[in-house]
């Protein structure tokens, strides 16, 4: 399954509405099959900042681990960001 | 051609302030108004209310320091205002010769500290609640402060032996250390302080008497004591 982040907005900011993109996915999460990968998209996405990625995209890959796989950006904010979550959560994201 | 002229409404919705306020500040010489041939109602130039408006490091310290009222076009009562706000100047900035790329990293950086000055303050700010946040794409400046508690007394909440507000910014700047422990928090000041080390960034960062000055092409991290107290926190990002 592919998700589309720029469904949750263009500028990604917010702890705040992190949390709430996350809460808002969970029904989602539940139909999702234990084997099938999780792709997320950042194509559309302006500015991904770390307080929001860190209430997204860190609990999902608890939640998923090798499951979870973001598609490669050429976004520098997008890029900033998975480099510090991967160093604060000591875990690197699987990138494809 | 004839400049034109605001009226003192025209003038109060262009700075976002009272009719009062202009009045006062007309008084005590803070923006002198004009009066046509000896009369009573006061007129604005437009170019005077642009230069008054441009000086965005004097109203933030002004408004931290002493709580000197500043126009409200500057003001962001809530995350939400403020979210609005660095949207609106995300689209101006991408547009912006040179910028195509790097827009993404000033957005983060601005929305990172503007971010941290609602989240640490929230339900605890000691008088006004919400932040400054002023920018001139042109000049290349964007300037946040806010009247919160300030990185010491916040971080003090989860490591109450730090000494000084020195060691707090620093802690801040390096550390994985956040004012809402347990919570999982504290990554944005590390990436700020990556992405002005890395990108033509300039960064002024002040809370108490601790200030962080990264200028130029050679600038590096360090936190030095400066001269003034300020209460809350104080950012200048120059690119």
């Amino acid at each position: 399954m592919k998700l589309q982040l720029e469904k949750f907005g263009k500028t990604l900011i917010s702890r705040e509405l992190g949390s709430e993109a996350f809460k808002a996915f969970q029904p989602t999460l539940r139909e999702f099959s234990k084997d099938e990968v999780l792709e997320i998209d950042f194509s559309g996405v302006l500015t991904l900042s770390p307080s929001w990625a860190d209430e997204f995209l860190s609990p999902l890959l608890e939640q998923l681990g090798d499951k979870l796989v973001l598609l490669s950006s050429d976004n520098l904010s997008v890029h900033a960001t998975l480099r510090i979550l991967g160093e604060a959560n000591k875990r690197q994201f699987a990138i494809k | 051609m004839e400049e034109k002229l605001f009226t003192i409404g025209q003038a109060a919705e262009y700075l976002g302030v009272s009719l009062n306020t202009l009045r006062r500040w007309d008084e005590n010489g803070k923006l002198t108004a004009i009066k046509k041939d000896g009369g009573t109602h006061r007129y604005y130039r437009e170019k005077d209310l642009e230069i008054f408006a441009s000086d965005l490091m004097k109203f933030a310290s002004e408004w931290i320091e002493d709580g000197v009222e500043f126009p409200g076009t500057f003001y962001c009562a809530t995350s939400s205002i403020f979210n609005a706000r660095l949207i609106k100047m995300e689209y101006a900035l991408m547009q912006k010769s040179g910028f195509e790329k790097l827009y993404s990293l000033i957005i983060l950086i601005t929305g990172e500290i503007g971010d941290n000055s609602f989240a640490h303050n929230l339900g605890k700010w000691p008088d006004t609640a919400g932040i400054f946040f002023g920018y001139d794409l042109e000049k290349r400046i964007i300037v946040l402060a806010d009247r919160g508690l300030g990185i010491l007394e916040t971080l003090r909440q989860v490591r109450p032996q730090l000494p000084s507000h020195v060691a707090a910014v620093k802690a801040a700047f390096t550390e994985f250390i956040s004012g809402r422990a347990p919570e999982k928090r504290g990554n944005g000041l590390k990436l700020v302080r990556e992405v002005v080390t890395d990108q033509p960034i300039d960064l002024f960062y002040t809370s108490g008497d601790a200030e962080v000055r990264m200028k130029g092409p050679d600038k590096a991290f360090r936190v030095m004591r400066g001269q003034r107290l300020v209460r809350g926190c104080l950012a200048k990002i120059e690119f």
